[in-house]
């Protein structure tokens, strides 16, 4: 098998590299070779190292753990014990497997995808070349994050795209909104990245290693966790601040905060990082790790009532929002939601599966959004939207697609995905989970109907009615054209709705492509509703990752669900996937008549439950209170005004001292004569 | 003739140091001043001799030779210096003499 990762990773470096110090004197044709390069070429190493791996027989030899280089290297242990005090050993290495084959598809294809489409959206901004360094920057440390071989590296890989999310956020940086929400990003990824770091110390200091898996240089973590030596109540510790780590980077209670906010980034970079790539990183850890998790069924459940709670809270959200990104935000951490469900019920194919085919509908939608938002000259507002899918032909097409995808309508690929989710909820329920698997996937089928729901108000308030922008286009007069009866009511309405053309294709050719990936992309998971679970196509391919000699992490049901139980559970998404779009066309699809309700439970979900407000309440200003208390007490008062006495006394005794150099001789002399007389005195009188 | 006590010697040392000191206090003139650390110096060889004959030992001679040595050079800086003085500024009353100060 051909591990051609370390290709995959230096390509984006050097793009960055190149980009970020020589980007502002090149041409743009020049930036977007080496951009489009180097994510292209990523793509394809990786889809050379795909193929080979599929090619290679039998299942368990698809693993290629390269090392690279030895990075600490402190003594010898003997492989396959658990001792403890063993020697610190790190190697920078790639590991090339099942998953992260998978993610490393996903990563480049769909950054490369929008690399492309980038080339359109950004075509007028002066940060041309930075926002493509950044990008190649971000493709880069992704890859690193999911290619490496060890839990250290993946930190690394884990902090780096946490940067790279705060530079793009933050890429507007004249605009205030925008640096706060790099900030707040930043900080909220920080205290993942610490719950990381924390597991990692406890995993070291209690496997005595770092490496996932045991080779020829060490042991690994995942073959030690069956060995009895490490008590149940250490890894559950372990795993729940892997949880933590995995918590804040993919956005799930209680800190999604950051991911709304994260919409003032460019819409390329919502899509890339923010829907498709960087926000899916905590469910790879999970998956990665899934034999620690596998050993603790406490962190499990918590990852799947945590993953449910998520999914329906941020549904609910997207129920009400008003800007066309924010919609699809919430929509993404309530999908984010659906992955850990399905790994808490340990099903982690199935969130993986999900993870690859969100990427392209999320994708799609940002895209879409993105497009809609640049047709438009950078209005994110619904109610000045409407009717565009006059104008906008391939984007609302592609567009729709999408939104059926998200929504789980037979047959686009989240259906597979999500049907996979519910209907393995329900086979943990029937087998022994209990009423809480009960719980959520009943959670998990009421989210599937307010996701087809908010998905459809969006795509009919966007794409349906008439035209209601007041923005400066609506006043721009477009080329009046043949048009049918219908346009040409809206012509009278609205002039500026002829200035509305479809964007280039440079960024409508990434939205076809996404479109059919978003058709098809889930044929490889299509066969789990025939109750064969054996055909899963796609759970076959990750199966080396979650059952091997040293553990096994899929849930061995003793009644799997029989064809007809799984039909009911299929039946049931499906139809309030249905009813959703009803009552969405029903009350939308005539346009969007805005008026602010005063219910409060309308208001309660319209101001997201007033959590930012709660959250600044609670933590932000007495944080802030804290930290100006401190700047006046201990910085002004303590430090400053230490370092200022002692200066002030420095200043007053040597403005006394400086009296006595009168510069008269004389006084000099008559002080040293009574020094004499004192010395003479002394050794007279005291010395006898 | 009955040898003169030690005494006496180191009394009129202590008188002529004295008289060296309040010179230097309370005369303006830097010459005088020089003259009457002179005094001191001169004062100070004189109980160095009386001690040198008193205990039948060379040391306090030659302590002697070193202080006229050391006076002799101090005075030849010492003028130059009033000379440099009184060329830049025509004035060396000591009191003036205040510009070092702190």
């Amino acid at each position: 098998m051909t591990n051609l990762t370390e290709w995959v990773l230096i390509l984006p470096l050097l793009g960055f590299v190149l980009l970020g110090l020589f980007g502002r004197m090149l041409p743009r044709p020049a930036i977007l070779t080496i951009a489009w390069g180097a994510s292209g070429l990523a793509f394809l190493f990786a889809l050379v190292g795909f193929l080979s791996m599929l090619q290679t027989t039998p299942d368990s030899a698809r693993m290629a753990d390269q090392v690279i280089y030895t990075w600490v290297n402190s003594g010898t242990v003997a492989t396959g014990v658990l001792t403890n005090n063993v020697p610190l050993n790190i190697n920078f290495g790639l590991l090339l497997d099942p998953l992260s084959a998978t993610m490393l598809m996903v990563i480049t294809g769909v950054g490369f995808l929008i690399h492309i489409y980038s080339a359109g959206y950004m075509e007028e901004d002066p940060g041309f070349w930075r926002f493509f360094a950044y990008m190649n920057f971000f493709i880069f440390a992704m890859v690193l994050l999911v290619s490496a071989d060890n839990f250290l590296f993946l930190l690394l890989g884990w902090a780096l795209v946490g940067l790279a999310s705060f530079l793009l956020i933050g890429f507007w940086f004249t605009r205030r909104s925008a640096v706060a929400a790099a900030r707040k990003a930043l900080v909220i990824n920080i205290i993942g990245d610490f719950g990381l770091m924390l597991a990692i110390f406890m995993i070291f200091q209690n496997y005595g290693t770092l490496n996932y898996l045991t080779t020829a240089s060490g042991n690994g973590v995942f073959n030690l966790v069956t060995h009895n030596g490490v008590a149940v109540g250490i890894t559950t510790a372990i795993c729940l601040l892997l949880f933590v780590a995995c918590a804040a980077k993919s956005a799930q209670l209680p800190l999604y905060m950051w991911l709304p906010d994260a919409m003032e980034g460019p819409t390329p970079v919502s899509a890339l990082i923010h829907a498709a790539t960087m926000v899916t990183a905590g469910v790879y850890l999970v998956a990665r790790a899934n034999p620690l998790f596998q050993v603790s069924p406490a962190a499990l459940t918590t990852v799947a009532i945590i993953g449910a709670a998520t999914a329906l809270f941020a549904a609910t959200i997207a129920l009400t929002q008003l800007d066309i990104k924010r919609v699809l935000a919430y929509s993404t951490i309530s999908q984010l939601g659906y992955m850990f469900m399905a790994e808490g019920a340990q099903n982690y194919s199935g969130g993986v599966f999900h993870l690859t085919t969100h990427a392209y509908f999320k994708a799609l939608l940002f895209l879409g959004a993105g497009s809609v938002i640049h047709a438009l000259g950078g209005e994110q507002d619904m109610r000045e939207m409407g009717g565009l899918r006059h104008r906008l032909k391939i984007t609302y097409w592609t567009f729709l697609v999408a939104a059926l995808a998200i929504s789980g309508i037979i047959p686009f690929a989240g259906f597979w995905s999500k049907d996979d989710i519910i209907g393995s909820l329900l086979a943990r329920a029937v087998d022994g989970g209990g009423v809480l698997f009960y719980v959520l996937w009943g959670v998990a089928l009421l989210t599937a109907g307010l996701t087809a729901f908010y998905m459809f108000r969006l795509v009919f308030n966007v794409f349906f009615g008439s035209y209601r922008g007041s923005g400066p286009l609506a006043h721009a007069h477009g080329e009046p054209e043949e048009v049918g009866e219908e346009e040409e009511a809206h012509h009278a309405a609205r002039g500026g709705f002829y200035a509305i053309y479809e964007s280039p294709a440079v960024m409508t050719v990434p939205l076809v492509i996404l479109a059919v990936l978003s058709v098809i992309g889930g044929l490889v998971g299509s066969y789990a509703i025939f109750g064969r679970p054996t055909w899963h196509l796609f759970a076959n391919f990750l199966s080396p990752i979650f059952s091997n000699g040293h553990w096994t992490s899929v849930a061995v049901l003793e009644a799997p669900l029989s064809i007809g139980v799984g039909w009911i559970s299929t039946g049931a998404s499906l139809a309030l996937a249905v009813l959703g779009i009803l009552v969405a066309w029903l009350r939308y699809r005539r346009g969007f008549e805005y008026k602010e309700s005063r219910n409060p439970v309308y208001q309660l979900v319209l101001h997201k439950y007033y959590i930012d407000e709660l959250c600044t309440a609670v933590i932000i200003n007495p944080l802030l209170w804290l930290g100006r208390t401190a700047t006046s007490l201990l910085e002004g008062g303590l430090l400053d005004g230490g370092s200022r006495g002692i200066g002030w006394v420095t200043r007053g005794v040597s403005g006394g001292l400086r009296r006595l150099q009168t510069g008269y001789m004389r006084n000099y002399a008559l002080a040293i004569l009574f020094g004499v007389v004192l010395l003479v005195i002394y050794y007279a009188v005291m010395r006898g | 003739m009955q040898e003169i006590p030690m005494t006496w010697y180191l009394i009129v040392s202590a008188i002529l140091f004295t008289i060296g000191v309040v010179g230097v206090l309370v005369r303006r003139n830097p010459l005088t001043v020089f003259m009457s650390i002179e005094l001191m110096l001169n004062a100070v060889n004189l109980s160095f001799i009386t001690f040198s004959k008193y205990l039948d030992s060379v040391d306090g001679q030659m302590f002697v030779f070193l202080v006229l040595t050391v006076a002799a050079a101090e005075v030849v800086v010492g003028l130059a210096i009033i000379v440099s003085i009184f060329r830049t500024r025509r004035n060396i009353n000591v009191d003036e003499l205040n510009v070092l100060r702190g």
